[in-house]
């Protein structure tokens, strides 16, 4: 069912064109890393000063609340860049071990956000009052791990070449 | 000639995992360089003054640059020729030079003058020079060792 999903969007006349195009595909491709340089950027600055390792000056408020807008900004460019990079090789990505592990980091990063979320990044007010509690620099740290995670998972996917080794065999033995 | 190998090619996993170590690096200098600029055009961190956010990323900037620049000299180190016969390469390396020297001077100058002069040009033009740097970077990967113009 996904597999027939992907193999569809990536025979469709747009990714087929972006997939062969010289030019297209490498420009998508580094749109992708400007979003996450300006932007991740920004998580890595709202962690650190979390952690009380960077901009020690501000108020957590003042770094947690300003940055929160341009990081979906940045999220979405990078979102956006990193989807169309996967319709255009959905079939080869879908076997990729690295591309499975990137999915699962995000997964793991919804559930971070929706467990922090309300504790943590909405209260950074309080901290500026009372100090920054045990459960928000676990919170950041968290956050640091996960997303130098899905970079690196990101960068594996390339090197991951077709055949698509042991995963693609086996889902061809069980005809999936 | 004698042949000198290079001990990073001796394992398959020290590129990818230098890669890994240059991206995290440029996520931290052009990261917090792109944080100033966002000041300066007036998209972010509104509360904060230029100078004193120039000042408060200096040391993750300058971190940043150096861990980016050394992983970025070893990755090249791996395979020299395949990089000195890309124009892409060539490309990068002047950018790479001309955001580094904007980014210390003009742009540093206009930071730390409350009110920034030309805030707006400056901001724009580090983050148009990083960009070019970004997509150098990408390039390389895609013209393998051609001098290519005729698919431009």
């Amino acid at each position: 069912m996904l597999l027939s999903l992907a193999l569809w969007v990536q025979a469709t006349d747009f990714f087929t064109y972006l997939r062969g195009s010289g030019y297209a595909y490498p420009i998508v491709l580094s749109m992708h890393m400007v979003g996450i340089a300006f932007f991740g950027g920004m998580i890595l600055m709202t962690d650190m000063r979390i952690l009380g390792l960077a901009m020690k000056k501000y108020p957590v408020s003042d770094v947690v609340d300003q940055l929160r807008i341009p990081k979906r900004w940045g999220f979405l460019l990078a979102g956006t860049c990193g989807f169309l990079l996967f319709c255009c090789k959905a079939e080869e990505y879908y076997y990729n071990i690295f591309f499975r592990l990137k999915l699962t980091l995000f997964f793991l990063i919804f559930v971070h956000a929706m467990t922090f979320r309300g504790s943590v990044y909405a209260k950074a007010g309080e901290f500026d009052k009372r100090g920054i509690p045990g459960r928000a620099k676990v919170a950041a740290v968290l956050s640091l791990v996960l997303w130098a995670g899905v970079a690196c998972m990101g960068r594996g996917i390339g090197y991951i070449e077709p055949p698509w080794g042991i995963h693609a065999q086996l889902f061809d033995l069980l005809h999936l | 000639m004698m042949l000198i190998e290079n001990p990073l090619n001796e394992s398959e996993l020290s590129f990818p995992i230098l890669e890994c170590i240059h991206i995290v690096s440029f996520a931290f200098s052009v990261g917090t360089i792109a944080l100033v600029d966002f000041r300066l055009l007036g998209l972010g961190m509104k509360r904060e003054l230029p100078s004193q956010l120039h000042r408060d990323t200096f040391f993750w900037t300058l971190g940043g640059l150096i861990s980016m620049i050394l992983s970025g000299l070893l990755l090249f180190s791996s395979d020299p020729d395949n990089y000195y016969l890309n124009w892409a390469f060539d490309l990068k390396m002047v950018f790479l030079l001309l955001a580094i020297v904007f980014n210390y001077t003009i742009h540093r100058k206009a930071a730390l003058s409350d009110p920034p002069g030309g805030a707006k040009a400056v901001g724009g033009i580090s983050l148009f020079l990083w960009g070019c740097v970004l997509f150098g970077g990408i390039f390389i990967g895609f013209l393998n060792s051609t001098l290519d113009f005729s698919q431009i």
